[in-house]
């Protein structure tokens, strides 16, 4: 399995940038993290982009945005990514967000039984409302804390599974399956022109539905 | 000695905030040299202002302007609890912070949501750690007061920055009631109509004043709802350096919410250089995010409130594009 090859070692450092050789193939997508309050979607990200983590992460107000490009093989991969506010009733703002969006990550907290029951509602809500074609991975976070967790793996897991979703049990604290997570979903993700084109991804009839196929992204 | 003074030399400011790492000692230096002459002064005409009218029962055209030249740090509470009209509104109502607070239960999901804010609300900042009770007071008090609004994350930066202006934890509870109640109504109950709206309106603004910015971000693809709607909820706190958001709130306390349109507004018109000089989503993100938010502004928070005041706004155009934005929000 080639996987990217990480700066800083031992799993904790930020994924490689692009060596900007030309023969790499390059692909855009846009990723939206959904989850309840305080289960770590900031925190994931943070680690992901800057391979920082945070105690106490400030609450999202509304919604971040970031990007971070990791290498597979010989494409790279480029994610914009949506981190949004999990209070209930920024809940209003979140469809602008995930409109459009190639990918998902649905995060709760292992230690919060009502965290895991919010992100299968957020499941159900990308599959009735998002890109047909979203690629949805499903994170259990706070994995460090697993001696005190609620919600057991197996659980998560067979109903990733019944879900179609990508699926791990995640720590921004100590890095842990955090660049893996990104990872599997960029391998997911059709790498293709389709999104290949800058800005694509954000129109609001983007072409993420019916991408050509037969068109490797150069 | 104004408390501004004494921290010329600290890695942390006046306010308990720790400075950021390329903070221009010198330059600020060079600033508050001349800027203490400037507090001096302003604070022998405020003891001037608050002896003729103790109850700065009305804001007039002198007591506005010198308000936007900045309230100096000892007079704030008082002045901004007289000047809001939250004095008024707790002498009528004396019992009702206490009463609150006296109340046997909590509802438990509003306190959890509360709790876990909590330690997260200005972390950097080295005087919270022992404000958190009262933080707690003033929010969980709020939130059973107004059951439309409960907690909405933001106030926890709002309530957090009066309570260090105030030290006063009822002051702090009814200055919040009036944000949130008279200046920003229906920003955070539940549905938060009037933020949507009001970013719609914020939107037609700028592409009223500053076209070309409008259309890089609209081309580079970042909605408005990721730019502004923190400095909305949040009355800019915990966007720009406090002294800045001192000075926004000075004049909100005074003026209303004309004078969030202001600043919002001033971001995108002083910055239209360096927005339009952003050439892919990401640049543009990081720029308000970091860039525009800089230790810099804190030197220049006069050029800022400067350029708010020198654009062209009325409170009719605001209302008439709220008409508009009512049908077609953000």
């Amino acid at each position: 399995m080639a996987t990217t090859p990480r700066s800083g070692g031992a799993g904790s450092g930020t994924a490689q940038r692009p060596n900007g050789t030309s023969q790499n193939k390059s692909c855009q997508f846009k990723l939206v993290l959904l989850g309840e309050s305080a289960v770590g979607k900031s925190s994931l990200v943070l680690r992901f982009v800057k391979g920082q983590f945070h105690e106490y992460q400030e609450s999202t107000i509304g919604a971040a945005f970031l990007t971070q490009t990791i290498c597979i093989e010989d494409t790279v991969v480029k994610f914009e990514i949506w981190d949004t506010a999990g209070q209930e009733r920024y809940h209003s703002l979140a469809p602008m967000y995930y409109r459009g969006a190639q990918a998902a990550i649905v995060v709760y907290d292992i230690q919060n039984q009502d965290s895991f029951q919010r992100a299968k509602t957020w499941v159900k809500e990308l599959h009735k409302q998002a890109s047909p074609n979203i690629v949805i991975a499903l994170a259990g976070n706070k994995a460090d804390l697993s001696n005190i967790r609620v919600v057991e793996f197996d659980e998560a897991k067979q109903y990733a599974e019944e879900n179609a979703l990508l699926f791990m049990e995640t720590s921004a604290k100590t890095g842990m399956n955090v660049n893996d997570i990104f990872l599997a979903i960029a391998k997911k993700l059709p790498k293709n022109d389709g999104a290949n084109n800058q800005g694509s991804s954000i129109r609001p009839n983007g072409n993420e539905t019916n991408r050509p196929t037969n068109n490797c992204c150069k | 000695m104004d408390a501004t003074a004494s921290s010329k030399f600290s890695d942390v400011d006046e306010y308990g905030f720790k400075r950021g790492q390329n903070f221009d000692y010198r330059n600020y230096s060079k600033f508050m040299d001349g800027y203490l002459k400037t507090l001096t002064r302003r604070r022998m005409k405020w003891e001037a202002i608050l002896q003729q009218n103790p109850d700065l029962s009305q804001v007039d055209a002198k007591l506005k302007r010198y308000i936007r030249k900045g309230i100096p740090g000892p007079y704030r509470p008082d002045v901004w609890m007289k000047i809001s009209g939250a004095a008024a509104e707790q002498r009528r109502a004396p019992n009702l912070y206490r009463s609150l607070l006296n109340s046997e239960t909590f509802d438990k999901e509003i306190s959890d949501s509360i709790s876990i804010d909590l330690p997260r609300t200005f972390p950097d900042n080295i005087h919270f750690d022992t404000k958190k009770q009262r933080l707690y007071n003033i929010l969980i008090a709020y939130a059973h007061h107004n059951r439309d609004v409960g907690y909405c994350q933001g106030l926890n930066y709002i309530a957090g920055l009066l309570l260090i202006v105030t030290e006063d934890e009822e002051k702090s509870f009814w200055l919040l009631k009036h944000i949130v109640e008279n200046i920003v109504p229906q920003y955070h109950s539940h549905n938060m109509s009037n933020l949507l709206r009001d970013l719609a309106v914020f939107r037609e603004l700028v592409i009223r004043r500053v076209p070309a910015v409008n259309r890089h971000v609209d081309n580079l693809g970042l909605p408005y709802p990721v730019i502004a709607s923190k400095w909305f909820i949040c009355i800019f706190a915990e966007v720009l350096p406090v002294e800045t958001v001192l000075r926004i709130w000075d004049c909100v306390f005074a003026e209303g919410y004309k004078i969030v349109f202001r600043a919002a507004l001033a971001m995108f018109v002083t910055h239209k250089t360096s927005i339009l000089a952003c050439d892919d989503i990401a640049a543009l993100a990081n720029h308000f995010r970091d860039i525009m938010i800089q230790d810099s502004i804190v030197t220049d928070c006069h050029g800022f409130i400067e350029s708010m005041f020198a654009l062209r706004l009325k409170r009719s155009e605001l209302e008439s594009l709220r008409k508009v934005a009512v049908l077609n929000p953000a």
